[in-house]
């Protein structure tokens, strides 16, 4: 049926900008600024995820999609890793807005540089699984969208696991509501905000590549996944988690929906607007924001 | 009796103003020692300081003969040195129980009995273990400020105005707390603005005006000479 | 000391060696340059005029606006448009692109200019998309992905400018012009109180400035300056795809102004043009310049976050040094001008925070020309009295008088102008300002407004009735604190206040500048001001006041004589605790 294989789609698009949307909230919640290059994190991640799979064909190898995605992780956590030292790092003690600004050189940078060695043709990532639709109980769903939800979900699913039941999960979340405090007793804020760093990076080369085979890679598109991200979060409640994470599943929703019933542009220009109205009206978001509560 | 705390010629100046100016006092393990004074005259900035989130001058810093002077306030802390500061500050989101844990180092088996030992020595908190800390009335989140600091097993705990905003009742109920845990042996550092409370459970006392040590000593004496202490804390 | 002499070295240090490079540049490009050379020079012009307006939203109002790239582009079509289907209005195109972008940012301006900086720049990015979005798909009005091709050349006053050296001079001169107004508003009060505004809100509202007021104008003009900056691009370009309202330009307009420099004027030409020939220049890296580009910004925020402007301003002080001017004219304010003090009425105003209470019912008077204290233990809602009195908070019950005016629901800076000057508790003076300004800046909120100077001379009077003339020249972030304090006192006064509120102005100072202080404001209340002071030293407060009034817990426990109320058993009680404590375990 038409309605559930749209609901399908939605439902794998929003798992890859909940991913998308969970790495830019740690790092909202662990730094407490923007990072604005971390679309552009997504976008390396489609690259990096490219790139493998060319070297790997031309070596003569011809591995299923899922195979490359441990690998691009490193890489995406690697180069969060660099956005920690050069945006992150030298503007610790500044007001949040200069990491706004310093990010969004380093994702011009970023942009620049994806342009320079990969050219500014759309390449298209290895599919994570291969081969024809199946059909379950009547209904034929595509394999990348199922493997995307899958995927996403375990990562998501282990990113929850590592905040809610671990020391670091729980010591992270300390420094979010209250850095000073935590170093008071004890907590290793600044390894803990590299840290952050690093998982955003690696969620969000883990969303590009896995969104890279349906929407393709092309290095212009940065801006694009973090503007869905900002809006997420800001949706959702500014520094919620799950905010965050239920803000990402409804812009899915609504772009899937509307484009199938106006057109993608009328579903990205609503999706504007019923921001702006959202900003307006009840700017705390959904969730109402957890960063800076004070006992 | 040994200094556990020790502290020399300690002074603090952010934007040209003087709040703390050469201060020393040593707090001995198992002592209360009370810090007085009004409102801007130091106190917080003194403790902020020994825990390092102020920036200070200080000629002598340490904790049991370890000197702290040049150690973030991390490695303060695990040297030995609690922290319950203005306002209490427990994290508002997390649940009282991991209010408890973020603070204890260590493996998981040795953290959860240490968790389920400050629960137990707080029975109000143990009650509301699963709560959100937002949830808790001033009283019990000072209790959980308290033994968040405690779980650390420190050797000296700082405390900025623990009564502050609590009903006489129940800042009666902290205090004596804090009497308890010196009697553990624990050194002591309790600023307030209530002198006759904070004299109540001292064994010493320094009294802070201006940024300068005014009047310090037997924390009996001074509470019986309360015009002297009047015309200083006001 | 420099062997350069004195007039050589004012010369060099003023506009005029700008100027002259600045002219021999474009004479040279005009004359030598091949047609690219010419273009590219021109396209610098626009870039400079679409940096200079964001130095206006971003620099001096110090608003994170992610819509100016999408306002320069708004302006681009709207010229086009005009220009191919309106021939009659071909003169008009520049004015109406500058019109059409005032016009959107206003409308945005006036709904997102008050939330936080992080929903702020969010919003203004999603306008931003917005207008892209139109551009690209709005085909029948902006001709879609293909844009508008054979936009003419621009006609001014029935004259037609050339593509080329004509359109190169033009584009130059409007910014010099535009550039030139930039400076001289900012050289003025309106320079300091945007300094103010953006670095001390409260302290801004306190002396009577419209902080919100003002950032909606440094917006509107700032896309003004963008539009007209797009209008130009078009005529230059001659063609108008979707990419000029494209985030690129944003992010290129932003790069320019890190570079290049906040807030001086010089900054948007230096940013403009090192972004425009950055290709050119850094050919040599191949397609890796925008890389260098990129890091280059990046490196900039890091280290010199004031931009290439300020280390250009560095040298040249370096070079031509000038001494410090520490004197200069004093100007008392005229006898009549002093307000009548009015009598200060709180009634029963009670204000809650969650569940709190921080202040219950309280009541008092201030007469004309008397001054009262205010003590109380931590918590005791004195501070929280302050800012209802001056319009930082709303009272829930009651309300404040001022004479028979109620303050009721009125903003801060209202109140200011009717009369309640005040001081905080931690000196909200900016460190880079020198005192001079800082007092000075008072004067903007009055009208009429005054010149700068004449602002300048009243201020020199005040600093040396507070004692602090000797520090005029130098620089906030200098002086200690007892002297900030003296400054934020003479900021006050100069805001001609008939109320003079002072939160805690003895914390943080020694016991001789206390004293001092105290002397200080007992002259000073020779001109009838009332006063109002919180504080914890009495024997402060009994040099400068008359009356103390006791809070605790938000109620007033006492208020009389400053003998009577220290010994009153109730306020011992307040600060000392119960004597029955010692007696419980």
């Amino acid at each position: 049926m038409l309605t559930v294989q749209l609901l399908v789609n939605a439902l794998a698009l929003g798992a890859a900008y909940a991913l998308v949307a969970l790495g830019f909230v740690l790092v909202l919640n662990a730094a407490g600024a923007v990072n604005f290059a971390h679309g552009d994190m997504v976008m390396l991640g489609g690259v990096a995820g490219v790139t493998l799979a060319a070297m790997l064909a031309g070596a003569g190898l011809r591995l299923p999609g899922i195979v490359l995605l441990p690998l691009v992780v490193l890489i995406s956590g690697l180069v969060g890793l660099g956005v920690a030292a050069l945006g992150f790092w030298p503007l610790r003690d500044r007001p949040p807005a200069a990491m706004f600004v310093a990010t969004i050189a380093l994702a011009a940078v970023f942009e620049q540089s994806a342009t320079a060695f990969f050219g500014p043709e759309p390449r298209t990532a290895p599919a994570v699984w291969d081969g024809a639709p199946i059909a379950i109980g009547g209904i034929t769903l595509g394999r990348q969208p199922l493997a995307l939800i899958v995927v996403a979900g375990v990562a998501i699913a282990g990113v929850y696991a590592l905040l809610e039941k671990t020391q670091i999960g729980r010591r992270f979340r300390a420094v979010a509501q209250d850095r000073d405090m935590a170093r008071a007793l004890g907590v290793r804020a600044v390894h803990l905000v590299v840290g952050a760093f690093v998982l955003a990076g690696g969620l969000a080369g883990l969303a590009g590549a896995l969104l890279g085979h349906q929407f393709f890679v092309n290095a212009g598109q940065g801006p694009a996944y973090m503007l869905k991200a900002y809006i997420a979060a800001a949706v959702g409640g500014w520094g919620s988690v799950p905010g965050a994470l239920l803000g990402a599943l409804l812009i899915a929703l609504f772009e899937t929906l509307v484009s199938a019933a106006l057109s993608a542009v009328w579903a990205q220009a609503l999706l504007y607007f019923a921001l702006l109205a959202i900003l307006l009206w009840r700017p705390q978001g959904l969730f109402g924001e957890a960063i800076g509560r004070r006992a | 009796m040994t200094e556990m705390l020790d502290i020399a010629g300690l002074s603090v100046s952010y934007g040209g103003a003087q709040a703390v100016d050469n201060v020393s006092l040593t707090v001995p393990g198992g002592r209360v020692v009370a810090l007085l004074g009004a409102n801007g005259a130091g106190k917080s900035s003194l403790l902020r300081a020994v825990i390092g989130l102020q920036a200070a001058v200080v000629d002598r810093l340490a904790i049991d003969g370890r000197d702290l002077a040049a150690l973030p306030p991390e490695r303060r802390a695990a040297a030995g040195l609690g922290y319950v500061p203005e306002g209490r500050r427990v994290f508002a989101g997390l649940t009282v129980r991991e209010n408890i844990e973020v603070a204890i180092d260590g493996a998981a088996g040795p953290r959860a009995a240490r968790v389920a030992d400050m629960l137990a020595l707080f029975p109000d908190l143990a009650a509301k273990a699963g709560e959100r800390a937002w949830r808790l009335s001033g009283g019990q989140q000072q209790m959980l400020a308290i033994a968040r600091a405690l779980a650390r097993r420190p050797r000296a705990l700082l405390l900025d105005e623990p009564s502050l905003g609590l009903a006489p009742q129940v800042a009666a109920a902290v205090f004596s707390r804090l009497r308890g845990i010196a009697d553990d042996g624990i050194a002591v550092l309790l600023a307030e603005q209530n002198a006759a409370r904070a004299l109540a459970i001292a064994d010493e006392a320094v009294v802070l005006a201006h940024g300068r040590v005014a009047l310090s000593g037997d924390a009996k004496q001074m509470s019986a000479d309360d015009d002297a202490l009047m015309a200083l804390l006001a | 000391m420099s062997a350069v002499p004195a007039p050589f070295a004012v010369f060099m240090r003023g506009p005029a060696p700008l100027l002259i490079a600045a002219l021999a540049a474009v004479a040279w490009i005009a004359v030598v340059g091949d047609s690219y050379a010419l273009r590219l020079a021109t396209l610098a012009a626009t870039q400079a005029l679409l940096v200079l307006g964001y130095q206006l939203v971003f620099g001096h109002a110090g608003a994170l606006s992610l819509a100016q790239g999408a306002l320069f582009g708004l302006g681009a079509y709207v010229a086009a448009l005009l220009s191919l289907h309106a021939p009659w209005g071909v003169s008009l195109t520049l004015p109406a692109a500058a019109l059409s972008a005032m016009l959107v940012a206003a409308l945005v301006g006036a709904i997102v200019l008050r939330l936080e900086t992080h929903y702020f720049a969010l919003a203004t990015l999603a306008v931003a998309q917005l207008i892209h979005l139109a551009a690209v798909n709005w085909e029948m009005l902006t001709g879609g992905a293909n844009g508008l091709p054979g936009v003419p050349a621009l006609s001014l006053a029935g004259m037609t400018i050339t593509r080329g050296g004509p359109m190169l001079l033009l584009a130059w001169s409007l910014f010099a012009i535009a550039a030139w107004i930039v400076a001289r508003v900012m050289a003025g009060l309106t320079g300091l109180a945007l300094d103010l505004a953006r670095e001390h809100p409260p302290a801004a509202q306190s002396v009577g400035i419209d902080v919100a007021g003002l950032r909606f104008t440094a917006f509107v003009a700032g896309a003004g300056l963008a539009g007209l900056a797009g209008g130009l691009h078009a005529h230059v370009v001659g063609v108008v795809s979707p990419d000029v309202t494209d985030m690129p330009v944003m992010v290129g307009c932003l790069i320019a102004t890190v570079i290049g420099g906040r807030r001086a004027v010089i900054g948007a030409a230096l940013g403009a043009i090192l972004l425009t020939h950055a290709p050119e220049w850094f050919r040599f890296l191949e397609n890796r310049h925008l890389i260098a580009f990129g890091a280059l910004a990046l490196a900039m925020v890091i280290v010199a976050p004031d931009g290439l402007a300020d280390l250009l301003a560095t040298v040249r002080r370096r070079l031509w040094p000038l001494p410090e001017r520490t004197s200069g004219a004093v100007l008392a304010p005229p006898a009549g001008v002093a307000r009548r003090s009015v009598a200060l009425r709180v009634e029963h105003v009670g204000k809650a925070f969650g569940g709190v209470r921080a202040l219950d019912d309280v009541t008092m008077v201030l007469a004309p020309g008397e001054a009262v204290g205010v003590i109380g233990p931590n918590g005791s809602g004195k501070t929280t009295l302050l800012n209802v009195i001056t319009g930082i908070l709303p009272a829930e019950q009651g309300e404040v008088r001022l004479g028979t005016e109620s303050l009721r629901r009125r903003p801060a800076f209202t109140i200011a102008r009717l009369g309640v000057a005040r001081t905080f508790q931690h000196a909200e003076l900016s460190a880079a300002t020198s005192v001079l300004d800082a007092v000075a800046t008072a004067a903007f909120a009055r009208s009429p407004r005054p010149p700068r100077d004449v602002a300048g001379a009243e201020a020199r009077h005040w600093l040396l009735r507070v004692g602090v003339a000797d520090s005029a020249a130098l620089r906030c972030g200098a002086l200690p604190a007892g002297r900030r304090r003296l400054v934020e006192v003479a900021r006050a006064f100069m805001a001609r206040p008939r109320i003079l509120v002072l939160d805690e102005p003895g914390a943080g100072l020694s016991r001789a500048e206390r004293i001092e202080l105290a002397r200080r404001l007992r002259i000073l209340r020779g001109s009838g001001t009332t006063v109002l002071v919180v504080d914890h030293d009495i024997d402060f407060l009994a040099a400068c006041v008359d009356r103390l009034i006791c809070l605790e817990r938000g109620r007033i426990i006492a208020d009389g004589p400053i003998e009577t109320v220290r010994r009153d058993p109730h306020v011992r009680q307040a600060y000392f605790g119960r004597d029955d404590a010692a007696a419980e375990p």
